[in-house]
C-alpha cells in the first residue's frame, strides 16, 4: 500500500497532494485509505488545535471529513462531552497546553480510543507526561497509535504554501526586522521557521539544495536549516529522508533547489495594486486559507434603490474542484468578467436542454420511469438527469463567481483601482508617466488614503534618486491633506538607505501596460459587468525581482545580483561554506521561500514564469501571507518607532 | 512523510512505570479493567454496529450471487449454475426485505436518539453515525438496484428480441402472399385477355349461329314448299301415270 500510494503520488510531486495524502491516512487511523467505496463505515472523532484546523481546512472540506467518517470535529481547547464508545483522532501542535489538555482527557476516559498526531515532533519529556497520565487514568491500553506528522505548514495551493496563520504575528515582517529586536527573540523566531521548512522537507521527502543572500535573515534560516537536515541524514536510524518513507522524492532524479530570499529584496509588490483575479481578492476582500468572506449587500448598485439592504455575512471558499476559479485565478480582470458570463450562458443553454427534454419525453418531474425505454432520447434523458447534480454545482459556482467579482468590481470602481495599477506599474518599469503624482494623491476621488499611501511608497522605493526634500515636502503635504498615516514612510526611508549601501537595487524589468481602449468590449456585450470607465488593461509579462532571482539561480546564470549567494548541500559530508555550486545543470524543481511575508502578486509572477518553462516545477512560501493594508500596517508599526 | 512513534510511546510508559516503582506509587489496575468491561449491551453503539454487519451481510450476498443473477440465458445450456427466473424474483424479494428492515431499524436509532437527553455533541455525533450508515445502506441499494436494472433490461431486450423474429416471420409471410397474389393478378389479366379474345369469337359464332338459323329456317321453309311441290308433283305424276295408265288400258279395250 505505501508503493501503491508513493506511485501515485510521482506523477505530480506536489506537496499538496503529499498532505493530502497524509492528511487522509492519518484520518484512516494511519493506515492507507481504501479505494473501495462500499467499504463499511467507520466513524471517528476529530480533534485538532488552531494550527491543526488551518491546515485541514484549506484541504478537506466538512463534506469530505464526513465521508471518510469523521461524525465530530472538535477544537481540542472546547468543552467535550464523554463519548465513550468513539475512537478519537487527534492532530495538534506538541504544546504544553496541549498536552495538558490530553492529559485530561485521558483522565476523564472520553473516548474508547485515542491516535495521537502530532503536527511537528513532539519531544521526549512530553511524551513521558502523557504516558504518565495514561498510566494514572489506566488508558495505555486505549492511546492505539502516536505519530509524528511533521505537517507543520499550511498549503494553500498545489505550488503554494505558508508556515501558520494563527500567531502570524510572531514571525512577521514586523517582528523580524524591528529595531528593538532581541538575539533570544530572533532566535526563537528562526526556530519556528525552520521547523516548518523541515516538516515541509520531510513531507515532500526530498533534501533539497539551498541558495540564499547574505547577510539578513534569510541566511540565518538556511543556516540554520542546513545544519537541521544534515543531523537529521546523519542520523541513519532515526532519518525521515530513507527508506520507504520517502513518497513523492523517490521518483524525482533530482534534487530540487531551494531558494531562500527575504522580504527587504522586494519592497514594492506587496504594496502593488494588482489586476489578477486571486490577488484582486486577497486585496479588497477578507480572504485567507481560500476562504472569502462577504457581506451580503455589499457594493450595492445605486439603481438597486434607496432602501438599505439588511447584510449577511456570507463565507465562500475557493478550492481545487472549483474548476473555474483553477482557470481564472490568475487571468485579469476584464476576462474573468467575460469569462463569468460566458459560464453563465453556458449553463442557460444546458438547462434549456435539460428542460427541453423533459418536456419533449413528457415526463416532467420523473427520471427513473424512463430506464425501461431503449431508445436514444432515454440515454439523452438520463446522462441529463445525472448531469443534474453537475448543473446544480455548476450554478453555484457561478453564482459564488458572480457575487466575488461583483464586489471586486465595485471596488475598482469606486477606488479606480485600474489608474493605480496602471501608474504603478509605469513607475516600476520606468517608462514616462502620462499623468503626475502629486494629482493623483490629490484627487479626493481616486482610492481610499492607504490607495494613496502605497503609491507614493512605490514611487518611493522605485525612485532611481530620492526626491528633492521640497518635491518630499510637497507630496507630504498632500498625503496628509488626503488623511494619509505618514509613518510607513519614515520605515522605508531607513530600508531605501540600508538597501543601498548592500546591493544594486531592485530592477522591476521592462514591463508594459497597454490600455485597451477606454471603454472594454465588455460593457457593449450587455453583461452584468459593467465596466463603463474601467480601463481594459493588459498585462505584459515582465518578471518581478524574486522570478528573476530565482531564475538566474535554476538556469544557473551569472548576474551580479546572485552570484555572490551562498550555496549549502545538506547532503554533503563536509559542511559547506563555499558559494561554489558543485551542481552545473539547471535545475527542475524549484521551491522559493519568502522570509518575511508574501503575497499573490509574487505567487502569480512565478506561476507565469512557470508556464513559459516546459517541464519545471516550482513552488511558492511565505512566512506569512498578507495584503497591502496588513503590509501597510505593519510598517506603520515599524516607522512609529 | 509521519512517522509512528508508538512503539517509542510505549517505551516511555515503561519507563514511567519503572519510576513509579521505584518511587513507590502504584496503581490500582484491575477494578477499572472490569468497569469498563461492562457497557451497556443495549447502547447506542453497539446497536449500530450490528445494523452495519447486517448491511454488510446482505452486501455480500448479492455480491456473491451476482455473477449467477447477472448471467444471461447463456448457449451453455448445461450450465449448472444458472439461476431460474424464480431464483432471481426469491432474490430481489429477500433483498427487498432487508434493506426495509434495515432501513427501519436506522429511522428507529433515530427517533430513540432523538427522545434521549444527551448533550448536543452525542447528539451531533450519533446523527452523523447514521447518516453514515445510511450512505452505506444506500451503497448496497445501488448494487442491488443495478444488477435488477441489468436484469430488467434483459429480460426486456428478450422480449424485445422476441418481439423482432415474431415480426421478422410475419413479414417473410407476408411477402410470400405478396409474391402469390401478384402471381394470382398476373393470371387474371391473362385470362381477362383470352376471355376478351373469346367474346369476340363468340360474337362471331353467334352471327353466323343467327344467320345459319335464318338459312335453316328458310330452308325448312323451302322444304315444306319442295314437299308441297314435291307431293303436288307427285299428284300430277301420280295422275298422269293412273292417266296414262287407264288410257292404255282404254285403248287396249278399244283395240280388242
Amino acid at each position: 500500500p505505501v508503493v501503491l500510494s508513493a506511485i501515485s503520488a510521482a506523477s505530480s510531486t506536489t506537496v499538496e497532494i503529499a498532505t493530502d495524502i497524509a492528511l487522509k491516512r492519518m484520518l484512516n487511523f494511519n493506515a492507507p485509505p481504501l479505494k473501495n467505496t462500499a467499504a463499511e463505515p467507520v466513524w471517528k472523532v476529530l480533534i485538532y488545535d488552531r494550527f491543526g484546523q488551518d491546515i485541514i481546512s484549506p484541504l478537506l472540506s466538512v463534506k469530505e471529513l464526513r465521508d471518510m467518517g469523521i461524525t465530530l470535529h472538535l477544537l481540542l481547547h472546547s468543552d467535550r462531552d464523554p463519548i465513550p464508545d468513539v475512537p478519537a483522532i487527534y492532530f495538534v501542535m506538541p504544546t504544553e497546553e496541549n498536552i495538558d489538555r490530553i492529559c485530561q482527557d485521558l483522565r476523564n476516559q472520553l473516548y474508547e480510543s485515542y491516535y495521537l498526531n502530532f503536527i511537528s515532533a513532539i519531544s521526549r519529556s512530553k511524551l513521558e507526561d502523557i504516558a504518565s497520565a495514561a498510566l494514572a487514568a489506566n488508558a495505555v491500553t486505549q492511546v492505539t497509535k502516536v505519530f509524528d506528522q511533521y505537517l507543520n505548514f499550511i498549503t494553500l495551493e498545489d505550488d503554494m504554501f505558508i508556515l501558520c496563520h494563527q500567531n502570524k504575528e510572531l514571525i512577521s515582517y514586523h517582528a523580524i526586522n524591528r529595531a528593538d529586536i532581541q538575539d533570544t527573540d530572533m532566535e526563537a523566531i528562526m526556530d519556528t521557521i525552520v521547523d516548518s521548512l523541515f516538516c515541509f522537507f520531510v513531507t515532500l521527502g526530498a533534501v533539497p539544495i539551498i541558495r540564499c543572500p547574505r547577510g539578513n535573515a534569510a541566511e540565518m534560516v538556511a543556516v540554520k536549516l542546513d545544519k537541521k537536515l544534515r543531523e537529521n541524514l546523519r542520523d541513519a536510524r532515526n532519518s525521515l529522508f530513507t527508506g520507504d518513507s520517502m513518497t513523492a522524492g523517490q521518483f524525482s532524479f533530482q534534487r530540487p533547489l531551494f531558494v531562500l530570499v527575504d522580504r527587504n529584496v522586494d519592497m514594492a509588490t506587496p504594496l502593488h495594486h494588482t489586476w489578477t483575479y486571486q490577488a484582486l481578492i486577497h486585496d479588497v476582500l477578507d480572504f485567507h486559507l481560500n476562504r472569502v468572506v462577504m457581506e451580503e449587500g455589499m457594493g450595492a448598485e445605486p439603481s438597486a434603490g434607496a432602501r438599505p439592504k439588511k447584510k449577511s455575512r456570507k463565507t465562500y471558499d475557493l478550492t481545487a474542484a472549483d474548476k473555474f476559479w483553477q482557470k481564472h485565478k490568475g487571468s485579469p480582470f476584464p476576462e474573468v468578467a467575460e469569462s463569468v458570463q460566458e459560464e453563465l450562458d453556458t449553463y442557460r443553454a444546458q438547462e434549456d436542454e435539460v428542460k427541453r427534454l423533459k418536456s419533449i419525453m413528457g415526463l416532467e418531474g420523473e427520471d427513473e420511469g424512463a430506464i425501461s425505454m431503449l431508445s436514444d432520447n432515454t440515454a439523452k434523458l438520463t446522462s441529463a438527469v445525472s448531469s443534474l447534480p453537475e448543473l446544480l454545482e455548476k450554478k453555484r459556482l457561478i453564482d459564488l463567481h458572480t457575487n466575488v467579482a461583483t464586489a471586486v468590481l465595485d471596488h475598482i470602481k469606486s477606488r479606480k483601482l485600474d489608474v493605480y495599477f496602471e501608474f504603478e506599474e509605469k513607475l516600476m518599469s520606468k517608462s514616462t508617466l502620462d499623468k503626475s503624482l502629486l494629482d493623483i494623491i490629490s484627487d479626493p476621488d481616486a482610492g481610499t488614503p492607504e490607495d494613496k499611501m502605497r503609491l507614493f511608497l512605490i514611487y518611493y522605493i522605485t525612485a532611481q534618486q530620492a526626491p528633492s526634500e521640497s518635491d518630499l515636502e510637497q507630496y507630504k503635504k498632500a498625503l496628509l491633506d488626503a488623511v494619509c498615516d505618514l509613518s510607513p514612510l519614515n520605515y522605508i526611508k531607513q530600508w531605501k538607505a540600508f538597501t543601498k549601501m548592500a546591493a544594486t537595487p531592485a530592477n522591476y524589468g521592462n514591463s508594459g501596460v497597454k490600455p485597451m481602449g477606454l471603454f472594454s468590449r465588455v460593457m457593449n456585450t450587455g453583461s452584468q459587468f459593467v465596466m463603463e470607465g474601467v480601463k481594459n488593461l493588459v498585462l505584459k509579462q515582465h518578471n518581478l525581482p524574486v522570478t528573476r532571482i530565482l531564475d538566474n539561480l535554476m538556469e544557473m546564470k551569472s548576474h551580479p545580483e546572485t552570484d555572490d549567494y551562498r550555496y549549502f548541500d545538506p547532503k554533503m559530508l563536509r559542511g559547506s561554506e563555499s558559494s561554489i555550486p558543485r551542481n552545473k545543470n539547471p535545475f527542475q524543481e524549484a521551491i522559493v521561500f519568502v522570509v518575511g511575508g508574501g503575497n499573490y502578486i509574487e505567487y502569480q509572477n512565478l506561476v507565469d514564469y512557470t508556464k513559459s518553462k516546459q517541464g519545471k516545477k516550482i513552488v511558492y512560501g511565505c512566512s506569512e501571507l498578507f495584503n497591502a493594508s496588513q503590509f501597510i500596517k505593519q510598517l506603520s508599526q515599524l516607522g512609529q518607532k | 512523510m509521519a512517522v509512528d512513534i508508538t512503539l517509542l510511546f510505549k517505551a516511555s510508559v515503561k519507563t514511567v512505570k519503572t519510576r513509579n516503582k521505584a518511587i513507590g506509587i502504584g496503581f490500582d489496575s484491575t477494578k477499572d479493567e472490569i468497569f469498563k468491561r461492562s457497557r451497556p449491551k443495549s447502547g447506542f453503539s453497539p446497536r449500530a454496529k450490528e445494523v452495519i454487519t447486517n448491511i454488510t451481510k446482505l452486501k455480500d450476498f448479492l455480491l456473491q450471487h451476482r455473477k449467477d443473477y447477472v448471467s444471461a440465458g447463456s448457449l451453455i445450456s448445461s450450465d449448472l449454475s444458472r439461476m431460474t427466473d424464480n431464483d432471481r424474483d426469491q432474490i430481489d424479494q429477500d433483498a427487498q426485505i432487508f434493506m426495509r428492515t434495515c432501513s427501519e431499524a436506522i429511522k428507529q436509532l433515530r427517533n430513540e436518539a432523538e427522545k434521549q437527553v444527551i448533550s448536543a455533541q452525542i447528539k451531533e455525533h450519533r446523527g452523523a453515525v447514521l447518516d453514515l450508515i445510511e450512505t452505506y445502506l444506500k451503497g448496497v441499494c445501488k448494487l442491488y438496484s443495478e444488477q435488477r436494472a441489468i436484469r430488467v433490461k434483459r429480460m426486456f431486450e428478450q422480449e424485445n428480441q422476441r418481439l423482432i423474429s415474431e415480426m421478422n416471420s410475419l413479414v417473410d409471410e407476408v411477402r410470400q402472399i405478396e409474391g402469390k397474389v401478384v402471381e394470382i393478378s398476373r393470371l387474371q389479366e391473362i385470362f381477362a385477355e383470352k376471355v376478351l379474345q373469346q367474346e369476340a369469337e363468340i360474337d362471331n359464332i353467334h352471327q353466323l349461329v343467327v344467320g345459319a338459323t335464318e338459312n335453316v329456317k328458310e330452308g325448312n321453309e323451302d322444304i315444306r314448299e319442295a314437299i308441297k311441290n314435291n307431293a303436288g308433283f307427285r299428284v300430277w305424276i301420280l295422275f298422269f301415270l293412273v292417266m296414262c295408265s287407264f288410257s292404255l288400258l282404254f285403248l287396249d279395250w278399244y283395240d280388242s
